[in-house]
């Protein structure tokens, strides 16, 4: 029952930031804008390259999807609507969310076509990136939770949100969820201008609308992370606690969405230069300084 | 006694010993390093089956990302990566055939036939296992996992310095004569 | 003697074969690493089982695994430095070719 009621917020949840991407992009706010382009997207015939690896083909979409689902099942949205309260549940949202890399190298071997497979790999090379800009400060939050349990982290942020505890993981952790979703100013991997569409240039169709459903749920999957460990999930003062869980995911998402618009893309180099030679002590200061606190105040 | 938990043991543990074939008998180099992270998902799930919560979790996380790094060095580095060539690709076929099989056998052979004891039913809770496996990590470990660490920065430093590429003697003498 | 110990010592048997098989007989460097991963694999679905079968209070079982998923990573991680150092100076990572050092 729990499970139904998670999966049916999560999709109006999906919805909502469907119509959220194209007010951002495109400047106009139409409500049955997502409705319409899906049913167009699954009338449209669906191209096959040639000589395509049918299995890759054919699964990474799925795979995507799959994957993300996974992942937005350790989400508490109350305390009592989450669908699997696994006593690993951060680590598990981690290794999900691995999944997106094997789902998007996949679809970019898949299609037999040049920069659909530039696209797979440079998705690998972002994530190389910024892998453990996620893990690291998931361990400073998971110090301060004394759990790896979603729940019992998103409890013991009652005092202090962690946003205040521990800025600069939430920083770093915001910047590596943008880098996860593939999102602008990260968007190499599906790059509009350079790579001509990268790994979804050759999906069309109804794979083309599985790809990019698994995108949003993973925008939303990552933003509700960002919630339940930086933004105190559930907990404020007078509505309801699922009320307010939403209230904050489609606000970090709005974010996430916005930035993409006034920053330039930033180039693979310069991403693992910046990732490794500045974010990576700066995660290591994070987890430092969280120390330092937890044994200095009571 | 067949429950649940032997139906699953048994379906996973054929799938990653599927899995395990199909790395070496498929031509195409990607869908083998596929084939091997997925052989490893399902030595992932195992871990979870048995209830070890944290090192099946551990072990799915790592082996997605190490096998797509795998799979980007066998495009680089593999003559036919996509298979559509089948070429063969083996030396000493017959020997190691053998090899394999009298290991196989062997340790088959171990496992059924010597008397392991008496078998336990119940495990700890899985947060008590993670917080008991933290303190034994920081506790009675302290030196294997301080060792583990160290092992870990040598490892980093070697690969990168035997992977990097040396400068060429022309931005060498360019650099000191700028200083 | 439960049948999940020993369908998982089985299964970790498997596994060590057919990685001891495409160790020995593949001519290229990296599905030589990928059989020494498969062996690991086999190596580790051991110890878990004996862990949750045997003994699943005494958690040095599961520091073991730890360590050795440690020393998998990084054995790969040196591997791939030296196939890189080796295509570089030689255009490919064929076994069959490396036979300088044979006289």
């Amino acid at each position: 029952m729990t499970t139904l009621l998670v999966l049916l917020l999560l999709a109006v949840g999906v919805y909502c930031v469907a119509v959220l991407e194209a007010w951002i992009t495109s400047g106009r706010f139409r409500l049955a804008a997502p409705a319409y382009s899906a049913m167009a997207l699954l009338g449209r015939e669906s191209n096959i390259p040639r000589k395509p690896d049918l299995l890759f083909f054919e699964v990474g979409p799925v795979v995507l999807l799959v994957a993300t689902l996974l992942a937005a099942a350790v989400i508490p949205l109350s305390p009592d609507l989450i669908i699997t309260d696994l006593a690993t549940g951060a680590l598990f949202l981690n290794a999900a969310l691995a999944y997106v890399l094997v789902a998007l190298i996949m679809a970019g071997w898949g299609p037999n076509g040049a920069y659909a497979m530039i696209g797979g790999w440079r998705f690998l090379g972002q994530l190389v990136a910024y892998a453990m800009l996620i893990v690291m400060p998931i361990t400073a939050v998971a110090m301060r939770a004394e759990s790896l349990a979603t729940t019992d982290i998103v409890v013991s942020q009652a005092g202090l949100w962690n946003i205040v505890y521990q800025p600069l993981g939430f920083i770093l952790f915001f910047v590596a969820a943008m880098g996860l979703a593939f999102l602008p100013p990260f968007d190499l991997p599906t790059a509009k201008g350079e790579l001509a569409g990268g790994v979804e240039a050759e999906y069309s169709g109804v794979r083309l609308a599985v790809f990019r459903l698994g995108r949003m749920v993973l925008v939303i999957t990552l933003a509700a992370a960002t919630v339940t460990f930086y933004l105190g999930g559930w907990q404020g003062p007078w509505f309801a606690p699922w009320l307010w869980s939403a209230i904050k995911i489609l606000l970090v998402t709005a974010v996430m969405l916005l930035i993409g618009r006034y920053v330039p893309r930033i180039r693979e180099a310069h991403l693992l230069a910046w990732c490794w030679k500045l974010g990576i002590p700066l995660a290591l200061l994070n987890i430092f300084m969280v120390g330092i606190l937890l044994v200095v105040i009571p | 006694m067949i429950t649940g938990q032997s139906i699953f043991i048994g379906f996973f543990g054929v799938a990653a010993v599927w899995f395990g074939i199909v790395v070496f008998r498929t031509f195409s180099m990607v869908r083998s390093a596929i084939a091997l992270l997925f052989s490893q998902t399902a030595l992932g799930a195992m871990f979870l089956t048995m209830q070890a919560e944290f090192l099946g979790v551990l072990q799915i996380m790592m082996m997605a990302t190490e096998m797509s790094i795998m799979a980007f060095f066998m495009v680089m580095f593999m003559m036919d990566p996509g298979g559509m060539g089948k070429m063969e690709m083996t030396h000493q076929k017959r020997l190691s055939l053998i090899v394999g099989l009298v290991s196989f056998v062997g340790a088959v052979a171990i496992a059924i036939f010597i008397d392991w004891g008496p078998v336990a039913t119940t495990v700890a809770d899985t947060a008590q296992q993670t917080k008991a496996l933290g303190l034994e990590l920081l506790g009675r470990s302290m030196l294997v996992f301080e060792m583990a660490g160290v092992t870990i920065l040598t490892a980093m430093i070697a690969a990168t310095s035997v992977a990097i590429q040396p400068l060429p003697l022309s931005a060498i003498k360019h650099k000191k004569d700028r200083v | 003697m439960s049948v999940e110990l020993v369908w998982a010592l089985i299964t970790g048997a498997a596994l060590f074969g057919v990685g001891i098989y495409g160790a020995l007989s593949q001519t290229n460097l990296v599905m030589i690493m990928m059989g020494v991963e498969l062996i690991l694999a086999g190596a580790l679905i051991n110890l878990v089982a004996f862990w949750r079968y045997l003994h699943p209070d005494a958690m040095s079982g599961q520091m073991f695994v730890l360590i050795v998923m440690t020393v998998m990573a990084l054995e790969m991680a040196v591997g791939f430095g030296v196939a890189i150092a080796r295509f570089r100076s030689k255009g490919s990572v064929e076994m069959e070719e490396a036979a300088e050092l044979k006289e």
